[in-house]
C-alpha cells in the first residue's frame, strides 16, 4: 500500500501515504474490508428492522398506506395488546411445545442416521444418504401437500390403513373418516411432527457423518481395545469431539422449528383454525389478513425476534465457555 | 389522444386520472375522448365459468353500442378465487399498482373494504341512475357508509337446505321439516335409512349458517344500541341456537366429526373434500348451504342430480323459516382507477336488469331488483323453490357492520366458538369468551 502511495505525485501522495500509515498504525484494515460487507446488511436488515420498529408504535395499516388516514404514535399499545391477547399465549404455548419435542427428535433421528452412514458400505451409505436427502430436498410446500394428502378424511393412505388394521392394534376409533389436520391441535401437531423429522433429520445425519469422519479412526481402535461398548464409545469419543458441531445443529434446528410457517399453514387449513396458530401463523393472521395491522405486526415480529434472540446468545455464551468460537 | 398500447397507456392512464379527477369532479361527464380508457379491469370472484364469460362477452357488446365513444375500450376480466380476494385487494391498495377499475365484492366485505378507502364514492352516479330505484331498498343500503354509496348489489341468494326426493320417498318424508325437533328425527331417520351415510353435515367453520340457528331460536348475534354494538351470543335464545347446532355433532351424531375445523367445502383453503362432496357423492343426506352450490357439486358426481331438492332452515318452533342470512355480490368501483366514468358506465350495463338476472340465474342466484324477483318465478323449480321460500325471510346485520371482517375472517370468532364447543369445552365459558370478544371487535375493530 504504501509503495503505491509512494508512487504518485506530490501532496496527494503525501496525503494518501499519511492515510496508509494511520490505517497500518490502527490495525484499521480488517475493519475496513468488513465495511460492504456491515454496509450490505445495514441495507436490506437493519433498515428493514428499524422500519419493523417504527410500524409496532403506529397504528399503521392500509389506510396509512394509501394516506387515506394520518399515522398515529400509539406507544406501546401494540404490545401491550398482543401480551393480553390470550391467543398469544396459545400459540406461543404450541410453538414452544411442538420445538421441545420436534428438535430432540430430528437431533436424535438424524445422529443416529449419520452413525449409521459411518458405519454402512460405500454402495449402501450411498443409496441411504440419497434417500435421506430427497426428504430434505422436497419443498415444504410438495412435501406438506403430500401429508395432507396421506393424512386426508376422505381416501387418504393413512386413515385408509389404520382402518384395515385390527382393532387390538389401533383402538376402536373410526379410522376411516378421521380428520388429522383440522379438528384439533394435538392431532394436526402429530401430522406436523413426522413431517418436519422427516424433512429436517438428513441435513443433522449429513452433517453428523462429516463430522464423523474427521475424527481419528485410531481412538475407536484404542477404545474397541479396550473393551469399550458402542454407547461408551459414542459418549467418551464422538459426542467430546463433536460437541461444537451438535450445538451448531441444536440452534438451528431451535430456530427452523420455531419458525415453521409453510407446513403448518397448509396442513391446519389455511388461516382457518385459530387454536391451531403457531407464531408465525398468529403473526401472519395478525398482520396481513384483511385489514392488516402492520403496526400490530410489527410488534408481534420483534417479540418473535427477542425470543430468538435470547435462544441465540445462550448458544453463544455455551460456545464460548466451551471454546468452540475460539 | 389515442392509446393503442398498454404499457404506454399506463403512463398516460395516470395524467389522465389527474386531469379527470382536476376537471370533472365526482359525477360530471367529461369529454369522450378524456374519458375513453384503453382498457377497464374487472375482478371477477370464483373460478371462470365458461357460460359466465360468454354472459360477459354480451355485455361488453352491448357496453360497446350503448356507449360509442368506448368502441375500443377493451375489458379484461381476472378471476380471483374467493379465498385470496382480500390479500389481492390489500396488495393493489398498498402498492398502488395493479388494481382492477371495478371489483366484484362479497356482500360483507363491502362495508370493511370502503371504510379502508379502497372504494370510489359513487352516491351521484347511483341517484342518476334509473334502475337504482329498483333494487332492493335493504341491499342498497348495505353498501351505504356514513350516507354515502360506495356498491351496488349485484346478485344475492339465501341458504338452505339441500335434500334428495329419492331419500326422503324412502324414508316416508312427505314434508319437509319445519322444526328443529322434525330435523333431528328426519336426519336421525335418514341416516337410519341409508346406511353409511350421515343425517346432517354441521361444519365447525360456517358463521354464514350458524348464524340462521341462532336467529332461528330469536336469538341475535349482535345488536345496536346508542350507536354501540352489544354482542348477544350469551342469551338465552342465542345459546339455544349454538347448542342445538353444536349438539348435531356432541349428541345427536348426525354430523361426522372430520367436519369440525372444516368449512362447508372442506378444510379451509383446500380444493376437495368436505360436506358438499359428500352430498354430491351420496354419503350425506342433508347439505346445508346455497343454489350457487350446484355448480360444483354436479362436477363432483351428477349420479344423484335430478333427485336434488332444497327446503328453508327451519327455525326451532316453526312454522316460518329461520331468518337466513342475506348474502351475494356487489359491484364496486375501485377507488384508484384512473377512468371512474367509464367503469360505472360499465357497470351500470353489467348491472342492469336484464343482465343481472340472465347472470343470477345462470349461477343460482336471485337478481337484486324488485321486479325481478315478484311473480313467482321460482316456485316450479325443486331446487330453487326452497331457496325462493327462505328469501323472503332474511337478515344481515351484523354481518354488514364496518368491523365483521375482523370479527369472521381475521379473528373467526364464531368458528373458533364452535370449533372449541365441538371439542367438548365448557360451553358457558366459550360462549362468553366469544361474545366479549365480538363486542370488542365491533365496537374498536380489536379483541381486547
Amino acid at each position: 500500500m504504501a509503495e503505491t502511495a509512494a508512487a504518485l505525485p506530490g501532496a496527494e501522495a503525501r496525503a494518501s501515504a499519511r492515510f496508509a500509515g494511520f490505517v497500518r498504525r490502527r490495525r484499521l484494515a480488517p475493519y475496513l474490508l468488513l465495511l460492504p460487507a456491515l454496509a450490505g446488511i445495514a441495507l436490506v436488515y437493519f433498515w428493514p428492522l428499524a422500519q419493523v420498529v417504527l410500524y409496532s408504535l403506529q397504528n399503521f395499516g392500509l389506510p396509512q398506506v394509501t394516506g387515506a388516514a394520518p399515522t398515529q404514535w400509539v406507544g406501546f399499545g401494540n404490545f401491550t395488546s398482543t401480551f393480553a391477547d390470550p391467543e398469544f399465549w396459545l400459540s406461543l404455548r404450541i410453538t414452544v411445545v411442538f420445538a421441545a419435542v420436534v428438535v430432540p427428535l430430528t437431533l436424535v433421528t438424524g445422529t443416529l442416521v449419520g452413525l449409521l452412514l459411518n458405519r454402512l458400505g460405500r454402495r449402501m451409505s450411498a443409496f441411504v444418504s440419497t434417500a435421506a436427502l430427497l426428504a430434505w430436498a422436497t419443498p415444504p410446500v410438495s412435501a406438506s401437500v403430500l401429508f395432507y394428502w396421506l393424512f386426508n378424511p376422505d381416501g387418504g393412505l393413512v386413515d385408509w390403513t389404520l382402518s384395515k388394521l385390527p382393532h387390538w392394534l389401533v383402538g376402536s376409533t373410526n379410522w376411516s373418516g378421521f380428520n388429522w389436520t383440522t379438528t384439533g391441535a394435538l392431532q394436526a401437531y402429530t401430522v406436523l411432527t413426522v413431517l418436519v423429522v422427516w424433512q429436517a433429520f438428513p441435513f443433522i445425519a449429513v452433517t453428523t457423518l462429516a463430522g464423523l469422519k474427521t475424527v481419528p479412526a485410531e481412538l475407536y481402535e484404542a477404545a474397541r481395545m479396550d473393551g469399550a461398548t458402542g454407547w461408551r464409545v459414542f459418549w467418551r469419543i464422538t459426542y467430546p469431539l463433536l460437541k461444537p458441531i451438535f450445538l451448531v445443529l441444536l440452534l438451528l434446528s431451535v430456530i427452523w422449528d420455531f419458525n415453521i410457517f409453510t407446513q403448518t399453514y397448509l396442513i391446519t387449513g389455511g388461516l382457518g383454525n385459530r387454536d391451531e396458530f403457531n407464531l408465525s401463523l398468529y403473526l401472519y393472521d395478525k398482520a396481513f389478513t384483511f385489514p392488516p395491522s402492520y403496526g400490530l405486526g410489527g410488534a408481534i415480529a420483534l417479540i418473535f425476534t427477542v425470543i430468538l434472540l435470547v435462544v441465540t446468545v445462550g448458544y453463544v455464551r455455551a460456545s464460548v465457555r466451551q471454546g468452540a468460537l475460539t | 389522444m389515442k392509446l393503442t398500447r398498454s404499457a404506454g397507456a399506463i403512463g398516460a392512464a395516470v395524467v389522465l386520472a389527474g386531469a379527470a379527477a382536476a376537471g370533472c369532479g365526482s359525477s360530471g361527464s367529461s369529454s369522450p375522448a378524456a374519458a375513453a380508457p384503453a382498457k377497464l379491469t374487472v375482478w371477477r370472484m370464483g373460478p371462470s365459468v365458461a357460460s359466465q364469460v360468454t354472459w360477459m362477452n354480451g355485455v361488453v357488446t352491448q357496453f360497446h353500442k350503448q356507449f360509442p365513444q368506448y368502441a375500443k375500450t377493451k375489458v379484461v376480466v381476472d378471476w380471483i378465487p374467493w379465498a385470496s380476494r382480500a390479500t389481492d385487494w390489500t396488495n393493489a391498495l398498498s402498492s398502488g399498482k395493479g388494481g382492477p377499475d371495478i371489483t366484484e365484492l362479497g356482500n360483507t366485505d363491502t362495508p370493511g373494504i370502503a371504510a379502508q378507502g379502497a372504494l370510489a364514492n359513487i352516491s351521484s352516479d347511483v341517484k342518476a341512475w334509473p334502475n337504482g330505484s329498483d333494487i332492493i331498498a335493504g341491499n342498497l343500503a348495505n353498501d351505504t357508509v356514513a350516507g354515502s354509496n360506495y356498491a351496488v348489489p349485484w346478485f344475492g341468494g339465501v341458504r338452505g337446505i339441500w335434500y334428495r326426493k329419492d331419500e326422503f320417498a324412502k324414508a316416508g318424508i312427505t314434508a319437509p321439516p319445519a322444526t328443529w325437533a322434525q330435523l333431528v328425527s328426519d336426519a336421525k331417520l335418514l341416516m337410519a335409512k341409508n346406511p353409511g351415510t350421515f343425517g346432517l353435515g354441521a361444519p365447525s367453520n360456517y358463521t354464514n349458517a350458524i348464524v340462521s340457528f341462532i336467529w332461528g331460536a330469536g336469538g341475535q348475534v349482535a345488536v345496536q344500541k346508542n350507536g354501540k354494538w352489544a354482542a348477544e351470543l350469551n342469551t338465552p335464545q342465542s345459546e339455544a341456537g349454538i347448542r342445538f347446532y353444536a349438539d348435531l355433532l356432541l349428541t345427536q351424531h348426525v354430523s361426522p366429526s372430520k367436519y369440525i375445523g372444516q368449512t362447508e367445502l372442506g378444510a379451509p383453503g383446500a380444493t376437495s373434500g368436505g360436506s358438499d362432496e359428500d352430498f354430491a357423492k351420496g354419503t350425506l343426506d342433508l347439505y346445508i348451504d346455497g343454489p350457487w352450490a350446484q355448480t360444483s357439486m354436479q362436477a363432483v358426481s351428477t349420479k344423484y342430480k335430478a333427485d336434488w331438492a332444497s327446503f328453508p332452515i327451519p327455525s326451532q318452533t316453526g312454522p316460518s323459516p329461520a331468518p337466513a342470512f342475506s348474502g351475494g355480490s356487489d359491484l364496486g368501483v375501485w377507488a384508484r382507477s384512473p377512468n371512474r366514468t367509464a367503469a360505472w358506465d360499465l357497470m351500470s350495463v353489467m348491472d342492469n336488469p336484464g343482465n343481472a338476472t340472465t347472470f343470477a340465474n345462470l349461477q343460482g342466484f336471485f337478481p337484486e331488483f324488485t321486479s325481478a324477483l315478484s311473480g313467482g318465478k321460482y316456485s316450479g323449480s325443486p331446487v330453487m323453490s326452497g331457496f325462493a321460500k327462505a328469501a323472503a325471510y332474511t337478515q344481515i346485520s351484523p354481518l354488514n357492520s364496518k368491523n365483521w371482517t375482523v370479527a369472521d375472517a381475521t379473528d373467526a370468532i364464531i368458528p373458533t366458538m364452535m370449533k372449541a364447543l365441538m371439542q367438548g369445552a365448557s360451553f358457558t365459558a366459550t360462549v362468553n369468551k366469544a361474545n366479549t370478544e365480538l363486542q370488542n371487535v365491533l365496537n374498536t375493530g380489536s379483541e381486547s
